[in-house]
């Protein structure tokens, strides 16, 4: 893996995230209001870009190899839900999060 | 019959299972298109574009879509910090269908890994499946 595909690899990363913050935000939302609109717009670019990185991505990795990175999302998402979207992060289901997080990790790295 | 069936397709909880299982398709399809798909100069080649001409990719795009949908759904009702861990149901499943339809090597501590994620899911699952039956 080289410093190229592993940024390439960070950035679908991060607006994977963004994008599920921005689409959860907008879905409880009410979906005629502008609101709605501009916070739904955001989470689908970020999403579209995240999407074809990964599909580029995967011209040159196999699927079970590549695919897990995105298993990292899990515990920064669960950290920014509760942070930002205010959610009730329980330490059950933190721990349910690291888990999942450190087998995806464990997967990658075979 | 129809009642049913629309308050199957009106609940979070198997829309989110739906979810999973249209991921887990697009994987497959979208690699089976990468694979098959033009090599471009290398220059351009890591957008992934050149995927497009592949009917495999648009399979896969088609199932990307329909899992968004459902994802969307969920969105609605079920909080992040549930609904995402427990999305990750697909790293279970990606990597057996990567085994199974597209005869892909998993080592032990692959295996290992995806034993890992599969007792978070459950973590996670058990109270939210207590919670269902309570209401």
């Amino acid at each position: 893996m080289t410093l190229f595909s592993a940024l390439l690899i960070f950035i679908a990363l991060i607006l994977f995230v963004l994008a599920q913050l921005f689409l959860k935000r907008a879905m409880e939302d009410d979906l005629r209001s502008a609101r709605f609109k501009k916070k739904f717009a955001v989470g689908l670019s970020t999403m579209t870009v995240s999407f074809f990185i990964t599909l580029g991505l995967l011209q040159h990795f196999e699927l079970s190899y590549l695919y897990p990175f995105q298993g990292l999302s899990v515990v920064i998402i669960s950290l920014l839900a509760a942070a930002i979207l205010r959610e009730k992060l329980t330490p059950r289901l933190f721990i349910g999060a690291a888990l999942i997080s450190a087998g995806v990790v464990l997967v990658s790295l075979s | 019959m129809i009642q049913k069936t629309k308050k199957l397709l009106l609940n979070p909880w198997f829309q989110l299972v739906l979810s999973v299982l249209f991921v887990t398709t697009s994987e497959v399809f979208l690699k089976r298109g990468a694979v098959e798909a033009p090599r471009l100069p290398d220059e351009v080649n890591w957008t992934g574009v050149s995927g497009l001409a592949s009917p495999d990719v648009w399979s896969g795009i088609l199932f990307v879509i329909a899992s968004f949908i459902s994802w969307l759904y969920v969105l609605r009702f079920i909080p992040l910090t549930i609904a995402f861990p427990l999305s990750n149901f697909v790293h279970v499943l990606v990597p057996l269908a990567s085994w199974f339809f597209l005869n892909e090597h998993i080592s032990v501590q692959r295996w290992c890994g995806i034993a890992l994620v599969l007792i978070g899911v459950l973590i996670v699952a058990k109270p939210v499946a207590r919670m269902e039956e309570n209401l």
